[in-house]
C-alpha cells in the first residue's frame, strides 16, 4: 500500500514539475547518450527514442492541463517571476511543443536506420547528444517567458543545430556550419543587445513585467524602444532565414544528414518565427506598429521571400537543395500570416507552422530514402524512380500537392485561411503573392511527383557510387507513412490543431 | 557641443559598449580570415556584455551581502550573474566555431573565407 502512495507521489511530483521536465527529460538524455558506447549498438538511438517518448507523455499532461485550466506558470527553482526564471505554458506553447516532439519522434525513429551510413558509427552517441540538446531548448524555447533564458537557450540550440550538420563530416558540411554559426550568433548578439535596452528601459526580464512597463518606457524613450526592437527583428530575421538574410540556410540544410535536415528545416526555423511573434505582440504593444510599420516591413520581405524562394527553388539541380530553397519561401508564409496583423491571417500562419513541419519533414525524409537506397540526388536523374521505390515517391508525391495547395492536403487549409486574411485585411496584393507561390510551387515540385512515375529511367547517367537497395527499412518507411497520413488527415480534419491556435489568436486579437 | 559632450560622458557605458559592438560587427563582415572573423563575435559580444553588467552597477554601491543596516545601497548583482551565464555561453560558442575552423583548415589548407569560397565555386 505505502509502495503504491510513493508511486503516486513520485507520479504527481513528476506532472507538477511537467514544464521544465519536457526540456530536461531531453537534455538528461543528452549527457546519457554522450557517455554510452555508440560502436554497433542501437543504445544511444533508444535512449533519444525513449526520451522523446517521455517527452510526448509530458506534453500530452500540459495540454490537457492547459486546455482545461488555463496556462500554467511555473518558477524555475522557487525563485518567484520578477527575479527568477518563469516558465509559462499557453495554448501558444502547447501547439508548438506537439508540433516539435510528433515530428522530431519520427524523426529520431527514422535517423536509427538512415544515420549509421551518413554519419561514422563511433560518432553516433555524440550526433544524438547534439540532436536532444536542440530539440530540448527548442522546447524551452517555447515555454520560457525570461528573455536572458531565451538567449541561452537559443545560444544551446545553435551550437545543437551546427552540431548536427557538421556531423557528417566533409568540406561541405563543415564550411555551411561556421558559416551558419557565425551568422546565427550575430542574431543572438543583436538579440542579447535588445534585450539589455529592455533591461536598461523596465528593470526586468520577465516578458510580462516587461510588457508592464514598456508602454511609459515607448513613451519616455522612444529611440532605444525602437532600436531594440530593430535588433531583435534583424536577429529573428536571421535566425529564421527570411529573405535578405537567408543566406546561410541552404548550404546548411541541403548538405546535412537527412534527419539533420527534416529537423532543421521543418522545425528550428520556425520556432524563432513564434519567438518574433511574442516579442512583437506581447513585448510591444500594436500601438508601436503607429510609430513604426514593422508589420508593413515583415508582409514585404515575406513576399519577396516567398517568391524567390521559390524561384531559387526551381533553378536547382540537388533535390535537398530544392527542398531548402523551398523552405525559405515557406517560412515567409508565416511571416506573411504574422505581419497581417488580422486574426484569420495569423491562424493561417501558425497553422501553416504545423503542417509546414510535417511536410517539410516527410520531403526530407523520402529523399533521403532516395539517397539511402540509389545514392540519386540529382532531380533530372529521379525520372522513373516511383516505380522503384513506390512507397517513397507517393509521399513525396502527397507532400508535393501539399506544398502546392491542392484540397484535402493539409497545405490547402493553412494557405486558405491565410488568402481569406488576406482579403479581410484588406490587402488583396498578398493574395497575389499568395497563388503566384502556389502556381510556381507547383511549377518545380510536381515535375518530380509525375517524372519519377511516368518518365524513362536513364542509368547511363546514374552516379558511380550507386546502391541498389532492395527494399526500405522499416524504420524508414514507418516514419514516412505516418507523415503523410498526417498530411491527409490534417488536411480532411484540420479542426484538432486549429481549437489550440484559435485559442491563442483570440488571447492576441481580443 | 556641451550638451552633446556631457551626454555621452553620462552615458558613456553605452558609448563603449556599441563602439565595442561596432567594431565586434565590421571585423566579422569584412574580414576574410575566419579567426578574425570569431575574434570580431567575441569583441561584439564584449560588447554586449559590458553594456548589461554596467546596468547594474550603482555609483558608491556596495556589494550586496546583506548585513541588516539599513542605509547602504548595493549594487544591483543580477546582471552580473547574468553575463556569467553570457560568458560560458560565448566561450562554447568560440570553442564549437574554433573546432570547425581547425577541421576547415585540414581540408583547404587555408582559412581565408574568400580563398575557400573560390576553390569551392572552381570545377573539379
Amino acid at each position: 500500500m505505502s509502495s503504491l502512495l510513493d508511486t503516486f507521489g513520485v507520479l504527481s511530483v513528476f506532472f507538477w514539475n511537467a514544464p521544465v521536465l519536457v526540456v530536461l527529460v531531453l537534455w538528461a538524455a543528452a549527457c546519457l547518450t554522450s557517455l554510452l558506447p555508440s560502436k554497433g549498438t542501437w543504445l544511444p538511438g533508444g535512449l533519444a527514442l525513449a526520451a522523446h517518448f517521455l517527452a510526448l507523455l509530458l506534453t500530452g499532461y500540459l495540454a490537457w492541463a492547459v486546455l482545461s485550466y488555463g496556462e500554467i506558470r511555473y518558477a524555475l527553482g522557487g525563485w518567484l517571476a520578477p527575479w527568477g526564471i518563469e516558465f509559462l505554458v499557453t495554448r501558444l506553447s502547447v501547439f508548438m511543443l506537439i508540433t516539435i516532439f510528433s515530428v522530431s519522434t519520427l524523426i529520431v525513429v527514422y535517423s536509427l536506420a538512415d544515420l549509421p551510413h551518413d554519419v561514422e558509427t563511433r560518432l553516433l552517441g555524440g550526433y544524438y547528444t547534439l540532436y536532444l540538446l536542440l530539440v530540448g531548448s527548442l522546447a524551452g524555447l517555447c515555454v520560457t517567458n525570461d528573455l536572458f533564458n531565451m538567449f541561452v537557450l537559443m545560444e544551446v540550440a545553435a551550437i545543437g543545430a551546427c552540431g548536427i550538420i557538421a556531423a557528417k563530416g566533409g568540406p561541405e558540411c563543415t564550411e555551411a556550419s561556421l558559416k551558419y554559426m557565425i551568422l546565427s550568433c550575430l542574431g543572438t548578439a543583436g538579440i542579447l543587445l535588445a534585450t539589455a535596452l529592455l533591461y536598461k528601459l523596465t528593470g526586468h526580464l520577465n516578458i510580462d513585467y516587461i510588457a508592464a512597463g514598456m508602454n511609459t518606457a515607448v513613451e519616455h524613450y522612444p529611440i532605444n524602444s525602437m532600436v531594440a526592437l530593430a535588433l531583435f527583428s534583424v536577429g529573428y530575421i536571421i535566425k529564421a532565414a527570411l529573405f535578405p538574410l537567408h543566406v546561410w540556410l541552404p548550404d546548411a540544410h541541403s548538405s546535412a544528414p537527412s534527419p539533420s535536415s527534416a529537423v532543421l528545416s521543418g522545425l528550428v526555423i520556425k520556432v524563432y518565427a513564434v519567438l518574433y511573434l511574442r516579442i512583437l505582440v506581447q513585448v510591444y504593444s500594436p500601438e508601436v506598429f503607429r510609430i513604426v510599420p514593422v508589420n508593413e516591413l515583415i508582409l514585404v520581405l515575406a513576399s519577396i521571400s516567398i517568391i524567390v524562394g521559390s524561384l531559387y527553388a526551381m533553378a536547382q539541380t540537388d533535390i535537398k537543395r530544392m527542398l531548402a530553397y523551398s523552405s525559405i519561401a515557406q517560412i515567409g508564409y508565416v511571416f506573411l500570416g504574422i505581419g497581417l496583423m488580422h486574426p484569420t491571417g495569423l491562424t493561417g500562419g501558425l497553422l501553416h507552422i504545423f503542417n509546414h513541419a510535417m511536410m517539410k519533414s516527410m520531403l526530407f525524409l523520402s529523399a533521403g530514402a532516395v539517397i539511402y537506397c540509389t545514392g540519386i540526388r540529382t532531380i533530372k536523374d529521379m525520372k522513373g524512380i516511383g516505380l522503384q521505390m513506390p512507397l517513397a515517391m507517393s509521399a513525396f508525391t502527397i507532400g508535393a500537392m501539399a506544398m502546392v495547395g491542392i484540397p484535402a492536403t493539409n497545405g490547402f487549409i493553412s494557405k486558405l485561411y491565410l488568402a481569406m486574411g488576406t482579403l479581410e485585411a484588406g490587402r488583396p496584393v498578398y493574395l497575389g503573392v499568395i497563388l503566384m507561390s502556389s502556381l510556381l510551387n507547383g511549377v518545380y515540385y510536381l515535375p518530380i511527383a509525375i517524372g519519377a512515375f511516368f518518365g524513362q529511367q536513364d542509368p547511363e547517367s546514374w552516379p558511380v557510387e550507386r546502391r541498389d537497395c532492395t527494399r526500405l527499412p522499416l524504420r524508414m518507411a514507418v516514419p514516412i507513412v505516418i507523415l503523410a497520413g498526417g498530411c491527409l488527415f490534417f488536411g480532411i480534419f484540420p479542426r484538432h490543431m486549429l481549437v489550440l491556435i484559435e485559442g491563442t489568436v483570440a488571447i492576441i486579437f481580443p | 557641443m556641451i550638451l552633446l559632450l556631457s551626454a555621452l560622458y553620462n552615458n558613456v557605458f553605452y558609448f563603449a559598449s556599441v563602439v565595442l559592438f561596432v567594431i565586434g560587427f565590421y571585423t566579422m563582415l569584412v574580414r576574410s580570415n575566419l579567426i578574425k572573423k570569431l575574434i570580431g563575435l567575441n569583441v561584439m559580444e564584449t560588447g554586449v556584455f559590458l553594456l548589461f553588467v554596467s546596468l547594474g552597477y550603482v555609483e558608491g554601491g556596495l556589494p550586496p551581502i546583506v548585513d541588516h543596516t539599513n542605509d547602504v545601497v548595493y549594487v544591483n548583482p543580477l546582471p552580473t550573474a547574468l553575463i556569467l551565464t553570457g560568458i560560458v555561453v560565448a566561450v562554447s560558442v568560440t570553442a564549437f566555431s574554433l573546432a570547425l575552423c581547425v577541421k576547415l583548415y585540414r581540408y583547404y589548407g587555408t582559412l581565408d573565407a574568400d580563398e575557400i569560397m573560390q576553390r569551392r565555386s572552381a570545377p573539379k
